[in-house]
């Protein structure tokens, strides 16, 4: 086990270094950097541009040195904890992110917990009572949930939220709170503010959740191994805890490692929508300016998260199902 | 009353949504105190319904509608239960499940959790039916699998099912159901999947634990041989309802209903005459036609007008090899550790085996599940490329050809004149094409004939195995599986092949339907001079088609002989320990189970002196008689055959 996870945890450096190395050269791919569009910019509202600080610029910001150096620099700074400089908002990357990484890590997760708690039960109903009343409910609302529009349910559930609660419109936080530390009324605040997001984001991860926990426990329902433990005598309930729901977790703990940055990345356009001050929009923003070191530090703590996410659904996974644990290292 | 459970009249019937189908009628029989009772039937008889209704597994569609079970619990004189009143998964019902009534499955591979150790599966049923902690549970579990004749019983608990062999995993799923010590043990086919050797083992285990623990054993089987070595009493079950039923004795010699007579019959036994046919309950009669009997050599000759007439009129050629295999040998690399440092091992699935198939001979190839069998067949294929040795076979030419080594387009023509019937008829016939497709695939591949052809001759094959031309545009779904196996064995034949390798073509099928698929291979063979190289582990069977039998064990060949030769004098340690496991439907030949050892059979480091194989010792094939070739050291070897 303990080689399984030194293994584990070494093959994730290359992984990282070759995602750095594509992070990178996606951001380069569209022709121009940051400087060019800005100047573009700038002609286009008709200033006049002096080709002298343009040089300088350019020399400041590193953007004459060739694209390998560019990324060994930045590279080296990642490693370092220091995430460049974002051009756009002439501030470090660190100092622009901010509190926007915490409030993404916190609605993201909210959301992917949401998920797990909303989709576990009603799945297992919906297998063990397949074809019945309350099966088909579940599965009419699962593909609602799955059809609706994310940014249209934002805009419904934003209504609601406002007219039923007296939440205040967009944000994750009242008006009064932004830009303040963080108090007791802050947090309860953001909490009053994060339900809405969550539901809204975590709809169709649950819907589609719901109907895969279905479908694997209704094919382990129906294996040998279970009518050898009714034939115990166990009772069903204990049946299907110990040994069909233990099988059917597998796909649902390997899924953890695509729902971390399916859920990010799917948040983008909610975010907009509802202007959470998440990661989503902000990386928008600077992949279109060109700000490389900020979007490429949103793409590299996407990465992260999906590489971290497999490990973690990976270490599981070996700690819960002994056929991976012991038959791991042989292979024909 | 000293019966422990009582059947009577009892009616399954599954209920869906716009009607109601038996399952199950009239069905009565009993079980008497330390008794075994066998149940016997095909698939789809039932068996298996009435079974889930003693234990109240029956699926949820499925209700009893009429009659009782009546369990008497030895334990309890005097009460009476009747299983079929009870609520399914209600607390008295479950008491009674897996606590005095326990069942063993078919499928030792999928009926324990993967998931859960041994121990954790064996103390849970302790727990579950007796007031004990946990450390108590487990010294009646390690006590139970000791009794069980588990190696390490103790090292057992903390084992996963899928660390232990199919005949390991079965005894750990007979400890589980007796380690509450019940009253009566139901056994659905405890050891069809298993092989013989291994299958003898099991079955003697449950008859010294049921000595033992006093029980009674319900036993669910197909397998006449099994009844007649286990059974105290039978019951034939036919359509869902009893046929006949008495003493096993009586039963056997002087069976009374039309169905069981057949189904005796239908039996593959030893000692059977040359000329002696298996009759099953529907006769196949093959119809040859014109394009079949005209043998590839004619064609030819037609074509280029030279001058060898037909082939099955010319006894010179008739005993001409066809396929002669010389020390093949193929072996597949496990990896071990991590990708630093990796450890290769070398499993040899085929050693230094040597096999010749004459022109219109029966080779037999029998052995246990993973001794290379198949393995072999591939090679022969070449759908797996050998290690070392040749493999050469008579192509069109007339001339014998080394197959290995000629690369993909080379090997086509060859690849015409070997063709393949597989075990399994669900899987090897594609479900989305017709009959008309899959028959004809083979010719449109290598390009044989022309439309016209094509068609006439898809028609004669379908007459050839005896079904209806008009299912030609049906699909594979609507036929069952002997049909199947029919149209399987029509496909390998549309390209007239010189050698048509079987690959346990009967063991997915009823004896009746065996009995028929046998008969019709058989048929076949003598009206078209058809070459077979049957590969099964039955050796019933082989006994029954083939005139060469060639017995295979660890990738090796350790003995080959005709086959009246090789039954009445084996030679090697290995085939004189398949035979005498071997259960026949015939009560004079009787299992010997005191002669049945725990698994020494299949090692060849443990057999006795002159056959040993292991580092120091490889023997070779020695000739004994005429045709009749051992593995074994020379030196030895001579004291033994005098």
């Amino acid at each position: 086990m303990l080689t399984f996870l030194a293994r584990r945890l070494f093959v994730m450096v290359p992984t990282l270094i070759l995602i750095s190395v594509l992070v990178f050269v996606i951001i380069q791919l569209p022709p121009g950097d940051f400087l060019s569009t800005y100047l573009n910019e700038l002609q286009a509202q008709g200033e006049a541009v002096d080709p002298a600080k343009i040089e300088f610029l350019k020399r400041q910001y590193g953007l004459d040195q060739p694209i390998y150096v560019q990324y060994a620099e930045w590279a080296w700074g990642l490693l370092h904890g220091d995430l460049g400089f974002s051009f756009e908002y002439n501030l470090p990357v660190s100092d622009v992110v901010g509190d926007r990484l915490w409030l993404s890590m916190v609605l993201n997760f909210s959301t992917v917990i949401f998920i797990y708690i909303v989709s576990f039960p009603i799945g297992i109903y919906s297998a063990t009572r397949q074809y019945s009343w309350g099966d088909y409910g579940f599965t009419l609302l699962g593909f609602l949930g799955l059809a609706m529009p994310n940014f249209l349910f934002a805009l419904i559930l934003l209504y609601y939220a406002n007219v039923v609660f007296g939440t205040s419109i967009g944000g994750l936080m009242d008006p009064e709170f932004i830009n303040q530390g963080w108090s007791f009324a802050k947090i309860m605040s953001v909490a009053e503010h994060l339900w809405a997001p969550v539901v809204v984001i975590g709809t169709s991860g649950t819907a589609s959740m719901i109907r895969r926990l279905r479908a694997n426990l209704l094919d382990e329902l129906g294996k040998q191994y279970v009518v050898t433990a009714h034939a115990k005598g166990l009772s069903p309930t204990k049946v299907l805890f110990k040994y069909p729901l233990r099988m059917a977790l597998n796909p649902f703990i390997a899924d953890i490692g695509n729902i971390l940055p399916q859920v990010v990345s799917g948040s983008v356009l909610v975010s907009v929508v509802m202007s959470l001050p998440t990661t989503g929009p902000m990386l928008l923003a600077a992949l279109q300016s060109q700000d490389m070191y900020l979007a490429g530090s949103f793409l590299m703590f996407l990465a992260l998260l999906t590489v971290v996410g497999m490990f973690i659904s990976d270490v599981l996974l070996a700690w819960l199902d002994p056929r991976i644990r012991l038959q791991g290292g042989v292979s024909k | 009353m000293t019966d422990i459970l009582r059947i009577k009249d009892l009616k399954v019937e599954f209920v869906l949504p716009h009607m109601r189908v038996k399952a199950v009628e009239n069905v009565s029989f009993r079980i008497g105190a330390q008794e075994t009772v066998a149940l016997v039937g095909e698939s789809g008889s039932g068996k298996s319904t009435i079974s889930q209704a003693i234990m109240g597994l029956l699926p949820k569609t499925a209700q009893i509608t009429k009659g009782s079970i009546i369990f008497a619990d030895p334990k309890k004189p005097g009460t009476r239960v009747d299983l079929a009143m009870l609520d399914r998964s209600g607390a008295e019902m479950r008491a009674i499940r897996g606590g005095r009534i326990s069942m063993i499955f078919q499928e030792p591979m999928s009926s324990l959790s993967p998931l859960h150790t041994i121990g954790d599966q064996i103390c849970e049923a302790v727990r579950l039916h007796r007031k004990v902690g946990r450390a108590e549970a487990k010294e009646l579990a390690v006590e139970m699998l000791t009794l069980i004749g588990f190696p390490h019983p103790k090292r057992a608990l903390k084992t996963y099912p899928f660390e232990l062999s199919g005949g390991l995993r079965q005894r750990a799923m007979i400890a589980m159901a007796m380690v509450c010590r019940p009253a009566l043990l139901v056994a659905d086919e405890p050891t069809t999947a298993l092989d013989v050797t291994i299958q003898a083992q099991i079955l003697r285990l449950i008859k010294d634990v049921q000595k033992e623990l006093q029980m009674s054993v319900l036993l669910i089987t197909h397998d006449l041989g099994v009844v007649a070595n286990m059974a105290d009493r039978m019951v034939v079950v036919y359509d869902g309802r009893v046929v006949e039923s008495g003493k096993t004795d009586d039963v056997f010699i002087n069976p009374g209903h039309a169905y069981t007579q057949s189904l005796l019959a239908a039996v593959p036994h030893f000692d059977m005459g040359p000329d002696e046919r298996l009759r099953p309950l529907r006769e196949i009669k093959p119809k040859t036609g014109s394009l079949l009997a005209e043998s590839s050599q004619q064609e030819s000759a037609r074509e280029t007008s030279d001058v060898p007439p037909s082939l099955a009129l010319h006894p010179a050629m008739a005993s001409e090899p066809v396929l002669s295999v010389r020390h093949l040998s193929k072996s597949f690399t496990t990896r071990k550790g991590n990708w630093i440092k990796s450890e290769q091992h070398l499993i040899p699935a085929v050693a230094d085996v040597s096999l010749t198939v004459n022109r219109g001979e029966c080779v037999g190839l029998v052995g246990e599940s993973g001794c290379g069998k198949t393995t072999l067949s591939k090679l022969i294929m070449r759908a797996m490329d050998p290690d070392e040795g040749s493999i050469l076979f008579r192509g069109e030419s007339g001339q014998m050809t080394e197959l290995t080594g000629l690369d993909e387009d080379q090997l086509n023509p060859y690849r015409k004149r070997i063709q393949f019937v597989f075990q399994d008829p669900f899987g090897s016939l594609n479900p989305r094409m017709t009959v008309q497709d899959i028959i004809t695939e083979p010719m449109l591949i290598h390009g044989v004939g022309d439309a016209e052809y094509r068609k006439n001759m898809v028609l004669e094959l379908m007459d050839l195995v005896g079904l209806d031309p008009r299912f030609l545009s049906r699909y594979p779904h609507s036929f069952s599986g002997g049909q199947r196996q029919r149209i399987g064995i029509a496909r390998a034949l549309s390209l007239k092949p010189d050698l048509l390798i079987f690959d346990e073509p009967t063991s997915a099928l009823d004896v009746s339907v065996q009995a028929q698929i046998l008969n019709l291979l058989k048929d076949l063979q003598r009206d078209l001079n058809l070459t077979y190289l049957f590969i099964s582990h039955n050796l019933a069977v082989v006994d029954y088609i083939a005139d060469r039998i060639a017995v295979m064990c660890a990738g090796r060949i350790v003995e080959s002989a005709p086959r009246e030769q090789l039954f009445r004098n084996p030679l090697h340690p290995y085939t004189q320990a398949l035979l005498n496991a071997v259960p026949f439907a015939d009560l004079e030949h009787l299992l010997d189970f005191d002669k049945i050892v725990d698994g020494k059979a299949s090692d060849p480091a443990r057999w006795p002196a002159p056959f040993t194989i292991n580092d120091t010792s490889a023997p070779k094939m020695m000739q004994f008689a005429e045709d009749h070739f051992v593995r074994a050291e020379r030196a030895d070897f001579t004291e033994i055959a005098i």
